[in-house]
């Protein structure tokens, strides 16, 4: 890279973002230059629009910059000049892997602004899609680990369960990705009278062939352990320091769970462990992953047997004019912890948004960890942190 | 009138063409069959039908992709050195075809019966690292750069484990000449090294797929992070000749693997001998191993360079250095038994 594209390429990242890199140019013991790859934003193997700045010294990374920004699309702003309920849309495309979570929190935030009844059936109905879409979630962030290991095929398995899942969304909610199901102060519609015993069928049948299909393949592969241990590799102290929430904080041994530790909408009605790892590295954080589908069975299976009768759309007034305040929800999303904060000043439309998108947060683990890594490794760390540039960019 | 034309056909000029023709229909075809059985095998491993639109069930589909690459445009970056950037796909492409020479199909039906076959073969696998070289010093790009220096170091590490694991069957023979390596292997399937020199063949099995850069060892295209590596830049047929050439050496990874392993064209059974359609068995026991080749690219994940490295020199060299002189002292010991 020449000195004046370095200095536009330091200005627009706001100065040194990791601070490592004091001499521009930096040479070694043999009075070799180190090589900048920029991997990205349109890269074959990088998750959505992200651009990594990587400074090389042979196949070592001496720094590594990310750069967001290529998906931005202004949500918080846009959901300025919108109408309560008309945000709900607007949240799908956050964080497009999770796209109930992304509901569920905006929901719960403005509930808790304006104080309203949930009946529980809605609530029941919200779990229940929540851990569908943690399944459909986290079983394609096993196969992209392995796809950027190199393995091809896991990847296809996880879609076919993907698309299983989306087919049962399709049949509650109308829609494959983009749901706005859960609205404000219920559900949309309550479940189709078949929908229930397929989902049921569905999640016995992952159950039995999670093990086939996934672990006994990938879990003692002597490849995926040699690529997988030890890369990554994070201390609880640091994973609390950078803010990490979800797989990547669980894999370190830190029990943190928005479900247990601050329960909202049906989970204090079901019951289910946190699973945690010590190892804190790429390894780790697989079996977090795989764990969390056992639990999100186990959690849908509970609700299922349970499933409370009523309605399903709370007493809410035809136009949401909330009073004057502030109104936060957070939900355990499969990325960590995702938390909405509105504001109101007593019009129909909020004042200001925030969404604390657990991808954004997760990512600084990057700069922090992947230099002394060698390149290849980038990929198994990007597996840890799983991030979706619509959450990251918003 | 025909015996003149085969007197005239045998001179030294019409048997170079001929040799030459038999080897690019051998080698080309046998890339498109294997592009083909690629995406079949690939799949039926994750659960689809691979291409199956054009006739028959999909069968003609590298016919089409000939045509689709043939029109395509041969993009070279700006900035590239251009001749060392053309001339690297055909450095990788001659060597893969070119051993074919020593390869025997079935008694008698062999191109060049060369009495020093076996470095024959090792000498002309060692120059697609050349090749591998030149594309991605003349791709002027980081990615290529970087699979290139990869591409390097794979491929002359994994050369040793290569020429060790041959030099077993050497000894036993007595000759470098791959057809005096199949006429040893006569009388039945026991009488095949791949029993007495089975860790060698676990060392030329695995060295091989690193040699041809496929799966557990693709780290010079390594896609998932530098994104095709040394082919980065190439297009239309300077790309698919280098496909081309991979899939070629892949083939013939497996013809010398079935050659040296496995008999060549012997029958497993004396009463199977076809005579000159024993090219069948030789066919069927390179499609084997080429089917094991396929069948591990797509179940496996891919290696790290250093993990490489160590497997390569502190796994597989002394392996095949331990089975060299457990070989050479069997055939010492037992002169009669081996004859």
């Amino acid at each position: 890279m020449l000195e004046s594209e370095r200095v536009v390429e330091s200005a627009a990242l706001g100065g040194r973002a990791t601070g490592r890199l004091t001499n521009p140019y930096v040479r070694d013991e043999f009075g070799l230059e180190t090589m900048d790859l920029n991997v990205g934003p349109q890269h074959p193997a990088m998750h959505g629009l992200l651009r990594l700045i990587v400074e090389l010294d042979g196949e070592t990374i001496v720094r590594c910059d990310p750069v967001m920004g290529y998906l931005h699309r202004c949500q918080e702003k846009i959901a300025e000049n919108r109408m309560y309920p008309a945000v709900i849309p607007l949240t799908d495309r956050l964080d497009y892997f999770a796209n109930m979570h992304m509901e569920h929190g905006y929901c719960l935030a403005v509930e808790d602004l304006m104080g309203l009844e949930i009946p529980p059936r809605a609530d029941a109905i919200r779990v229940l899609m929540c851990e569908l879409m943690r399944l459909a979630s986290h079983l394609p962030s096993i196969g992209f680990l392995m796809l950027e290991l190199g393995a091809f095929t896991p990847i296809l398995y996880a879609f076919r369960e993907r698309e299983r899942i989306q087919t049962i969304f399709e049949a509650v909610t109308g829609a494959r990705m983009m749901f706005h199901y859960i609205r404000i102060g219920g559900v949309k519609a309550d479940l189709p009278e078949d929908i229930p015993q397929k989902i049921w069928d569905y999640v016995e049948s992952l159950e039995a062939n999670l093990d086939r299909d996934f672990v006994d393949l990938i879990q003692g592969n002597e490849i995926f352990i040699t690529r997988t241990r030890g890369v990554g590799k994070v201390t609880q102290e640091e994973a609390v320091e950078m803010g990490l929430t979800g797989p990547p904080l669980r894999s370190t041994g830190v029990d943190f769970d928005v479900r247990l530790d601050y329960p909202y909408s049906w989970y204090p009605n079901v019951t289910f462990d946190v699973i945690t790892d010590t190892q804190g590295d790429a390894e780790a954080a697989y079996r977090v992953r795989v764990g969390e589908i056992r639990q999100s069975i186990r959690i849908v299976k509970q609700v299922l047997e349970n499933l409370p009768e009523g309605a399903v759309m709370g007493d809410v007034p035809r136009r949401i004019r909330p009073a004057e305040g502030e109104g936060f929800g957070r939900v355990e999303s499969p990325r960590g912890e995702f938390a909405v904060h509105v504001v109101s000043d007593g019009s129909d439309i909020p004042y200001r948004v925030h969404y604390r998108d657990p991808s954004f947060v997760n990512m600084q683990f990057l700069q922090e960890i992947v230099p002394g890594h060698y390149l290849p490794d980038v990929m198994p760390i990007m597996g840890i942190v799983d991030p979706v540039s619509g959450g990251w960019d918003k | 009138m025909i015996s003149t034309l085969l007197e005239y056909y045998n001179q030294e000029p019409f048997r170079f063409l001929t040799a030459f023709g038999a080897i690019l229909f051998l080698t080309l075809n046998l890339a498109a069959i294997l592009t083909m059985s690629e995406r079949k095998v690939a799949g039926y491993i994750q659960g689809r039908f691979g291409p199956n639109r054009v006739w028959p069930r999909g069968l003609l589909q590298p016919a089409a992709d000939v045509v689709k690459l043939f029109t395509k445009e041969n993009l070279s970056p700006s900035g590239s050195d251009l001749w060392i950037f053309l001339a690297a796909p055909i450095a990788m492409f001659i060597p893969a075809a070119t051993i074919w020479l020593v390869v025997p199909f079935a008694p008698g039906l062999v191109i060049a019966d060369l009495n020093i076959a076996i470095l024959f073969f090792i000498s002309i696998t060692s120059i697609g690292a050349l090749g591998v070289i030149m594309a991605g010093y003349g791709s002027r790009s980081n990615f290529s750069l970087l699979g290139a220096l990869r591409g390097a170091g794979q491929l002359i590490s994994y050369e040793v484990p290569l020429i060790l694991s041959l030099l077993g069957i050497a000894i036993l023979t007595g000759s470098l000449s791959l057809v005096d390596v199949v006429d040893a292997q006569a009388g039945g399937f026991w009488n095949w090294y791949i029993w007495f020199q089975l860790p060698m063949f676990v060392a030329f099995y695995v060295a091989g797929i690193a040699e041809v850069k496929r799966i557990p060892f693709d780290l010079p295209e390594g896609e998932s992070e530098i994104v095709g590596g040394f082919m980065v830049e190439y297009s239309g047929m300077t790309w698919a000749l280098i496909q081309a050439s991979e899939f070629a050496l892949m083939g013939l990874m497996s013809a010398i693997g079935a050659t040296l392993f496995f008999g060549g064209w012997q029958p497993p059974l004396a009463f199977l001998d076809l005579g000159t359609f024993n090219w069948i068995w030789f066919g069927l026991k390179t499609s084997l191993l080429m089917f094991t080749f396929l069948w591990i690219r797509w179940t496996l994940p891919r290696l790290r360079m250093d993990q490489l490295m160590d497997l390569g020199w502190k796994v597989l060299v002394p392996l095949t250095i331990l089975w060299l002189f457990v070989t050479a002292g069997a055939v010492l010991a037992f002169p009669s038994f081996f004859g």
